[in-house]
């Protein structure tokens, strides 16, 4: 019965922090229109960095690492987030001014490589390929935790983090500022037009969302104790796409229906299958496409996922506001009609360049 | 009616508002912009006409920062704004139209004119979680801004449907309304008029004269000389991406080359084209 | 000295296969205008075909079984045209949608190949050479057969380009589409011959990469695809020529600096020549106004 409760909040954990990692991403795809192919590596420095702060002094240990604290929770799990977003802003400052979309893509996804090579290879970052492990479970010597209960109780603490960060984001997404994200992922010629510096916002999105990364990254070495490479092949970071185009791109808590269905019941609930006999890692790798083929069916039926973004209509009452003000509100109904009979646009009678 | 109270003038009141001057521009060795020189006189309305290919929308492009000037200077009141960052230039007060109508699609009728006021303290994140009150009464005081002015331009009823889902014409109006919340000094209107029926083209007339009344310099390009002449103090003669004349309609019917350059087809062709 | 030498032999290796494999790439994005992400698997799973009939079934001599990978890899990539990315593409007029598909398509190639054939290495069936002095390199006889190889590919995509009609069409699509669309130009028919030639150049880039590295594995194809970006994006994205003089550029780079550093690392100075020509040449350092 132990072991049952240990797997349901094993899967409850992932729940919650594939659901930040999926608030991150969408900041930056779903609301800017920047596509973060590299997401997982800056998810990755977030685990790294936690770790290895939270770990006591390298030396005389059998791994080795920098940094090497003790820092405590959570300010392991702020340092991570941090982290994160300085990856960001380098990235950025590099990227973000000089290139279109797919062009910055593909320099994304070759950071997300080049970054895996070099922690994998740099043994003295974050013990190379082996990863850290016997990173400190936070809490537990306080609380006296069995490591079943340690599990429970993370992945409670999980779940009250990532509703404060949601709070946290749906604060942002109804701002002005969140508006401004959408307007120039829908055109940032017109943003720019209307006098929005557009690398500025991209830079914040960017930020915002690597601070999530980093976060979700942190909790799951606070979860497991260790992280090593095989963790975020740069793939994971169609996983967390995933996540965002199931559940419905720019809608919160369509991210956390997509979390549930993909990280949850499609990742990690097979992964306590047992292997197949003679076929090791054959489930995982059939999993793997079973996303794939998913996130296709989806994009293509239902492109704008299971929970569509919400028409954002306002909290304060329009039609009060007008009255006080001495409108009619019946007023534009004969004119709106007049302007529905112009339709027809599109031939102009210019052939001019540009 | 709205008002533009944010609306500056900017310094050297009295003076020409916008002064162009010699610029060019080629694409692949072709000039589609020539040494183009003009002046846009202030709180006046004035048209850019010139036959097909004369550098006009390019001209556009120019001052607007979406391309950049090859050689010449561009002067809004006082300030170069010769090749500055796009969005800069839209700071300083010049706000353009897109010959196509180019909404923002994913973003509803009320959300593409909320988002057009230059700087807003909504888009700080400090702001958003420290002063939530300085938010609730900017945003509402937009709110209310944006409402009248939907309401002016007739957008009030499809407020909260996506800008994607518009008419043609519904999305011409959206354009220029979302450029008038953002209270411009001077508005650049590529063919406002082009592609929607005749009894929009009134209305769109009257909405640029009641933006000259409220003080907005306005500088449109526009084919239909029956609305140049109704309409615009002053115009502005492009071919070959040179300037080849400027003056009131009534000038320029009597200038030669004018005539034969461009506006003699017009005018055999009759009024009404 | 003669280190800097040998290094520079092995970069001409590299340069060889990375040429044939930029040169496939820059094809595609030309004429389709988005990035195949799916590319590198696309090599290794012209790798793997290559495989199977050199070492599997048929046990032919490798370099019939590269063909064959090869021309099979071609005609897969034309159908995955046809029935996934061509739909995609008509269908949403924003490029992301189709660049999350090749990006989804090539998580879905990955794990096909690693089903199959797991994730061990796997090596081709061929006599093993011995390394000879030529002039200052030090080279093995099939590394010099990949080099003509990659000489053979570049000298016929050029004279493709130039000299026929279909190249010819080629180029106009790469500028305009629209425009070649209405002079009569069948891009349809264009652009399932330049997938088969995309899916063709990334298989035999695949197989001879094993055959260089003297290993496959599913994930080789991946591993390789920043380089090959990187190749592109200094030769300037879309041009076949910069893709071309790109691959020769990172392909020495890399093997060079691995003579003086930490070769586990030769590959991430492709990286670093990426930042620094979007540091300085964001357009590559190649790039002429007009493509290709």
């Amino acid at each position: 019965m132990a072991q049952f409760w240990f797997y349901v909040f094993t899967l409850v954990f992932f729940l919650f922090d594939y659901f930040i990692l999926a608030m991150g991403l969408n900041i930056q795809y779903g609301e800017t229109g920047i596509l973060n192919f590299a997401y997982i590596g800056f998810v990755a420095i977030g685990a790294y960095v936690t770790g290895a702060v939270s770990l006591p002094n390298s030396v005389g240990t059998a791994q080795q690492y920098i940094f090497g604290f003790n820092m405590p929770f959570p300010f392991s799990l702020l340092a991570g987030g941090v982290a994160s977003m300085l990856l960001a802003v380098v990235v950025a400052a590099i990227t973000l001014r000089r290139l279109r979309t797919d062009y910055l893509a593909m320099v994304l996804i070759s950071l997300s490589l080049v970054l895996y090579d070099v922690i994998n290879n740099y043994v003295r970052l974050f013990n190379g390929a082996d990863g850290l492990y016997n990173v400190p479970q936070p809490m537990a010597g306080v609380l006296h935790l069995t490591s079943n209960a340690f599990v429970v109780f993370f992945a409670c603490v999980t779940g009250v983090i990532s509703l404060i960060m949601w709070a946290g984001m749906s604060r942002i997404t109804r701002s002005p500022l969140g508006r401004t994200f959408r307007a120039i992922r829908d055109d940032p010629d017109v943003a720019s037009a209307l006098g929005k510096g557009v690398f500025r916002y991209q830079l914040t999105s960017m930020l915002i969302g690597s601070f999530y990364a980093g976060i979700g990254g942190g909790l799951l070495i606070q979860f497991g104790g260790s992280f090593n490479p095989t963790a975020w092949l740069p793939g994971e970071t169609f996983v967390v796409f995933a996540v965002i185009i199931v559940g419905g791109v720019g809608n919160n808590v369509g991210l956390l229906m997509g979390a549930l269905l993909v990280e949850t019941l499609l990742i990690h609930l097979p992964a306590f299958l047992p292997d197949i006999p003679g076929h090791p890692g054959l489930i995982e790798y059939i999993d793997a496409m079973v996303i794939g083929v998913m996130l296709m069916v989806m994009l293509w039926f239902r492109p704008q996922g299971i929970i569509p973004e919400k028409i954002r209509r306002f909290a304060l009452p329009v039609g009060e506001l007008l009255n006080r003000d001495g409108h009619s509100v019946e007023a534009p109904v004969e004119v709106a009609s007049t302007v529905t009979s112009a339709t027809s646009i599109g031939e102009t009678h210019e052939g001019n360049q540009g | 009616m709205m008002t533009y109270q944010d609306t500056v003038a900017p310094t050297g009141v009295g003076g020409p508002i916008l002064r162009c001057d010699g610029i060019t521009k080629a694409f692949g060795g072709v000039n589609a912009v020539n040494g183009a020189t003009f002046e846009v006189p202030r709180n006046k309305i004035t048209a850019l006409i010139g036959p097909n290919g004369a550098g006009k929308t390019t001209v556009v492009n120019l001052l607007s920062g979406a391309m950049k000037i090859d050689s010449g200077k561009v002067q809004l009141g006082t300030t170069d704004i010769t090749n500055l960052e796009r969005y800069k230039i839209a700071r300083l007060g010049l706000m353009r139209t897109f010959q196509l109508s180019r909404e923002l699609g994913g973003l509803t009728v009320l959300e593409n004119l909320l988002v057009a006021p230059k700087v807003q303290a909504g888009e700080s994140l400090f702001n958003i979680f420290f002063r939530p009150r300085l938010l609730k009464r900017e945003e509402r005081q937009n709110l209310e801004r944006a409402l009248d002015i939907l309401q002016t331009y007739g957008l009030y009823d499809l407020r909260d449907n996506r800008a994607r889902e518009l008419s043609g014409g519904q999305k011409k109006l959206l354009e220029i309304s979302r450029g008038v919340m953002a209270a411009p000094s001077l508005f650049l209107l590529d063919e406002p008029m082009a592609g929607v029926n005749p009894a929009l083209i009134e209305r769109i007339g009257g909405y640029i004269l009641d933006m000259k009344a409220q003080g907005v310099t306005v500088l449109m390009i526009e084919h239909n000389l029956n609305v140049v002449e109704r309409i615009c103090d002053n115009v502005i003669v492009l071919a070959e991406g040179r300037t080849l004349a400027t003056g009131t309609m009534k000038e320029l019917r009597e200038n030669k080359e004018v005539v034969t350059a461009y506006l003699g087809e017009i005018i055999n062709a009759g009024p009404g084209h | 000295m003669s280190q800097f030498w040998l290094a520079f032999g092995f970069g001409l290796v590299t340069a060889s296969v990375l040429a044939i494999a930029a040169v496939g790439l820059s094809l595609q994005f030309g004429i389709t205008n988005y990035i195949n992400f799916a590319y590198g698997d696309f090599m290794a799973l012209g790798a793997y075909l290559s495989y199977y009939f050199n070492a599997e079934i048929f046990h032919i001599n490798i370099w019939i079984a590269m063909v064959f990978g090869s021309v099979i890899m071609g005609v897969l990539a034309v159908l995955i045209n046809q029935f996934l990315l061509s739909p995609f593409a008509r269908r949403f007029n924003k490029s992301f949608y189709v660049l999350i598909v090749t990006f989804g398509l090539s998580l879905i190639l990955l794990n096909l190949l690693y089903s199959i054939w797991g994730a061990n290495n796997r090596t081709y069936s061929m006599k093993l050479e011995i390394y000879k002095h030529i002039g200052p390199f030090l080279l093995n006889k099939y590394q010099i057969i990949v080099m003509i190889i990659s000489v053979a590919v570049m000298v016929g995509v050029h004279l493709m380009l130039k000299t026929t009609r279909l190249g010819k069409s080629m180029r106009a699509m790469s500028d305009n589409t629209t425009l070649a669309m209405t002079s009569g130009i069948d891009t349809k028919r264009i652009t399932t011959i330049t997938w088969f030639l995309s899916g063709l150049l990334a298989g035999l880039a695949g197989t001879v990469l094993g055959i260089t590295e003297s290993q496959i594995t599913p994930s080789s194809g991946e591993l390789f695809l920043f380089v090959i970006f990187a190749a592109v994006i200094v030769g300037g994205v879309g041009s076949i020529y910069g893709a071309m003089a790109g691959a020769l550029l990172i392909g020495l780079a890399t093997e060079i600096s691995a003579a003086y550093i930490n070769p586990a690392y030769k590959l991430d100075i492709a990286f670093a020549i990426l930042i620094l020509t979007l540091l300085f040449r964001p357009n590559g350092l190649f790039a002429r106004p007009g493509k290709a």
